[in-house]
């Protein structure tokens, strides 16, 4: 008989897309992003090129930093058309 | 005697001594923890310090073929690699053992997949130990040198004349900063003349030549001869330990090298860096009366019988500590050796086994300490536990953080600041959707964003990113679901322009329907910026470095495209993080087409480097758009043969302005930049000129 029951596999390592979340990567930065909304006019550029996915559109379409996840690489200031994006130094402390 | 010292990891000793020994022929590829050997030996080569053939290889196959094949012309030859690398080696690795080859091979041990990791086990090694190659550990970065030197000198002695492997534990050794003192070249010269090959396969010299064939019937009869080879290296070793002793100040032991052996009634036995811990816990128990010895296993292959029987008779009780599993043996590698070693004898005494430190783990003084206590409690006793797994507990990372969000990839990862490969895999995963299954031949985005996306993420073998789609795509559609899950590679321009090339053109030719994505980033920027055929001409790297010899890499890139376009393969794509939106009709037109069962679609993605071409992070995406502006990176499409130009920018800009921001190429001249704009000029009209005929004709 052949036993297909998945409890009696030993030693399988799995990957498991199902339960991850994000990295928190804020003590990277030395330079935070801060957005002028008076300035921005929500062409979700700074989303697109976000290389760790930290900016997120909300409801009214605007860019929102999630800076749990932002390393400050600066590249979303540097894209904006509008320059609504400025870096801005990290407290030392 | 005086002599110079310098504090150096023990990746730089080994090229020290690479240097030191005037090799002629070094043929690489990188491998973490490998890759600085060759990178400290590119400098020696690019600043005119070793005169020698450095050889950027394709692939590690290629490698150990070019090291054999220089080996058995008459060059000294050396080479390095481990873990992935060695096992892809393998088939040329046996092959040099017969074509006696004297080469030097140093392999920075790393585990080898499964599972994966960068730090050491002997896993890597283990499958090469019975090739009939030498294989030796060392402990410092001191005998690292000295061994380069010493495996020359016994190698190419024609009692032995065969290829030597010498294990450097990487990290703890090839990273980690010892004293190391560095004897005279002329010293050196006179003590290791240069190498004279006895039949060399170079028809003015010799016209004989070693034969890989022999039939049938003569097999036992040479195997029995090569194993008397290993014997009588045993005695050349000896005598090799002892000249450099003469010489130069330092031997070790030959074969092996015993620690506080001389009254003892227990043993500990280890190989490489762990020694030095096992040593202070050897100390330490000595401190407390206890009489325990040390044996360091120096050579494995040919293996130390003799010196292992003379202590084994004179101890109580032995215990192995093994930073490797045999697996289907219950014990480690020289735990098993040691065993058979001792069974045929009239010496009975227990043999226990630690097998520890799998995957790089440290194995303290401590736990060697605890081991050292085991050992000594044997003595007089039946073993009750003959091999013991010495584990430690696991120290969970941080718990991933909530978020809101939906893309296909998490928020955060462990990328550079400003990477543009991850804006590449996001645009690509998020185009694609949650259907879809990535091969990842080894590349920085495997390490740092295959942890982070919705999708599998399959990690594949660098030379056969293709091949592994190719058996998911045919198990896809004979279970009739190919028209509902995409597969796709994420790869470098390593695993798609050098060592994945033959894997990618066996799935192009066969009409696979499975989509090759490749982030180009111009180099192996996973192993620490090495030169790949993608590294375009002149840019500096860690192995085309600048000196007074070399200028940054001499060739040109391969022109991709083109040999993609030779496949007639339904769809094939350059595009740029620069440009989003053309690069996502390009995956939603190469979705279509594989999805059609048309056969394979072609994207190849440029992607600006923070950290390989040393610009700021924050001007990733601006360096791409110059890339495309300047004509350095044409954004283009070849659609069932119909070449197009996607971005045409009115006038190209000056290739000056997209180069200057980046460090890689600051060492151009104004000859130079002019040879590079003179190509760039005649790339863009050649583009230009196939737009304009239309269809390629062989389509």
């Amino acid at each position: 008989m052949m036993v297909q029951d998945k409890s009696l596999i030993k030693g399988l390592a799995l990957n498991d897309i199902a339960v991850k979340g994000g990295k928190y990567v804020a003590n990277w930065r030395a330079y935070k992003p801060e957005i002028d909304y008076e300035k921005c006019v929500a062409c979700g550029l700074c989303i697109s090129y976000c290389p760790e996915a930290a900016i997120n559109q909300t409801d009214d379409k605007m860019p929102k930093i999630d800076y749990r996840f932002c390393k400050g690489c600066g590249i979303c200031a540097n894209e904006c058309p509008q320059k609504a994006i400025t870096m801005i130094q990290e407290d030392e402390s | 005697m005086t002599q110079e010292f310098d504090v150096m990891p023990g990746n730089k000793a080994v090229a020290h001594g690479v240097r030191l020994a005037r090799v002629e022929v070094v043929p690489v590829f990188p491998i973490t923890p490998q890759t600085t050997i060759i990178e400290y030996i590119s400098d020696f080569v690019a600043d005119g310090k070793l005169d020698a053939e450095y050889i950027h290889s394709e692939g590690e196959h290629s490698c150990m073929a070019m090291a054999v094949g220089a080996s058995m012309t008459g060059a000294r030859t050396f080479t390095a690699t481990c873990s992935q690398g060695l096992a892809y080696m393998h088939e040329v690795v046996a092959q040099a053992t017969n074509y006696r080859t004297p080469l030097v091979m140093a392999i920075a041990n790393r585990t080898l997949g499964w599972y994966w990791s960068l730090g050491p086990d002997y896993s890597d090694i283990m499958p090469e130990m019975n090739l009939g190659w030498l294989v030796n550990f060392v402990e410092t970065n001191q005998e690292c040198l000295d061994m380069t030197l010493m495996n020359y000198k016994i190698a190419e002695d024609y009692r032995v004349l065969l290829p030597t492997m010498m294990s450097l534990d990487g990290f703890y050794l090839s990273y980690s900063q010892e004293r190391v003192y560095l004897p005279e070249i002329e010293m050196v010269d006179d003590w290791l003349p240069p190498y004279k090959a006895p039949y060399p396969v170079d028809p003015t010299v010799s016209k004989a030549w070693p034969s890989a064939m022999i039939p049938p019937a003569l097999h036992t009869t040479y195997r029995k001869l090569h194993e008397d080879v290993m014997n009588d290296a045993k005695k050349v070793i000896a005598e090799v330990d002892k000249s450099y002793g003469e010489v130069f100040g330092r031997s070790y032991g030959g074969m092996v090298e015993k620690y506080r052996c001389e009254d003892a009634d227990s043993l500990i036995v280890t190989m490489g860096s762990m020694t030095t811990a096992a040593r202070r816990a050897v100390d330490k128990l000595r401190s407390e009366g206890e009489k325990i010895g040390l044996l360091k296993l120096r050579f494995m292959r040919p293996f130390p019988n003799e010196e292992i029987i003379e202590l084994a008779e004179q101890v109580e009780s032995i215990g192995v500590v093994d930073r490797v599993m045999m697996h289907g043996t219950g014990g480690g590698m020289a735990f098993q050796d040691i065993k058979g070693v001792l069974y045929n004898t009239e010496i009975k005494v227990p043999v226990q086994n630690f097998v520890t430190g799998l995957g790089g783990e440290d194995i303290p003084i401590d736990d060697l300490y605890v081991m050292g206590k085991k050992i000594l409690k044997n003595k007089g006793r039946k073993l009750i536990n003959e091999v013991e797994f010495v584990a430690h507990e696991f120290q969970a990372a941080a718990p991933p953080v909530e978020y809101e969000g939906d893309s296909c990839m998490h928020p955060g990862s462990d990328g550079c600041a400003g990477c543009g490969a991850s804006i590449i895999a996001r645009t690509l995963l998020d185009t694609l959707g949650e259907n879809t299954v990535v091969i990842n031949p080894p590349n920085c985005s495997g390490v740092n964003y295959g942890g982070v996306v919705k999708v599998p993420w399959v990690l594949g073998n660098f030379a056969a990113g293709a091949a592994y789609m190719t058996g998911v795509y045919r198990a896809l559609r004979k279970k009739g679901k190919a028209d509902k899950v995409y597969v796709t590679s994420y790869a470098g321009d390593g695993g798609t322009v050098d060592i994945g090339l033959q894997s990618i053109s066996g799935a192009a030719e066969r009409g696979e329907s499975i989509i090759w994505l490749c982030y180009d980033n111009e180099a192996y920027m996973n192993t620490g910026i090495q030169r790949s055929g993608s590294t375009p001409l002149f840019s500096a790297t860690s192995t085309t470095p600048v000196g007074s010899e070399w200028k940054g890499k001499p060739q040109r890139r391969k022109n991709m495209l083109m040999i993609m376009a030779a496949h007639r393969i339904p769809y094939i794509a350059t595009a740029s993080l620069s440009y989003l939106p053309d690069f996502k009709r390009k995956i939603k037109k190469a979705a279509e087409v594989t999805r059609a069962g048309e056969g394979l679609a072609y994207l190849h993605v440029h992607q600006p480097c923070t950290t390989g071409w040393y610009f700021d992070p924050a001007k990733t995406v601006e360096i791409g758009r110059l890339a495309v502006q300047s004509g350095a990176w044409p954004i283009m499409e070849i659609d069932h043969g119909v070449p197009k130009i996607n971005v045409k920018p009115r006038e190209l800009k000056p290739v000056k302005e997209y180069l200057a921001p980046q460090r890689r190429f600051r060492h151009v001249t104004d000859e130079q930049l002019e040879i590079i704009q003179g190509y760039i000029n005649n790339d863009w009209d050649s583009y230009l000129r196939l737009e304009k005929d239309g269809k390629l004709p062989w389509y």
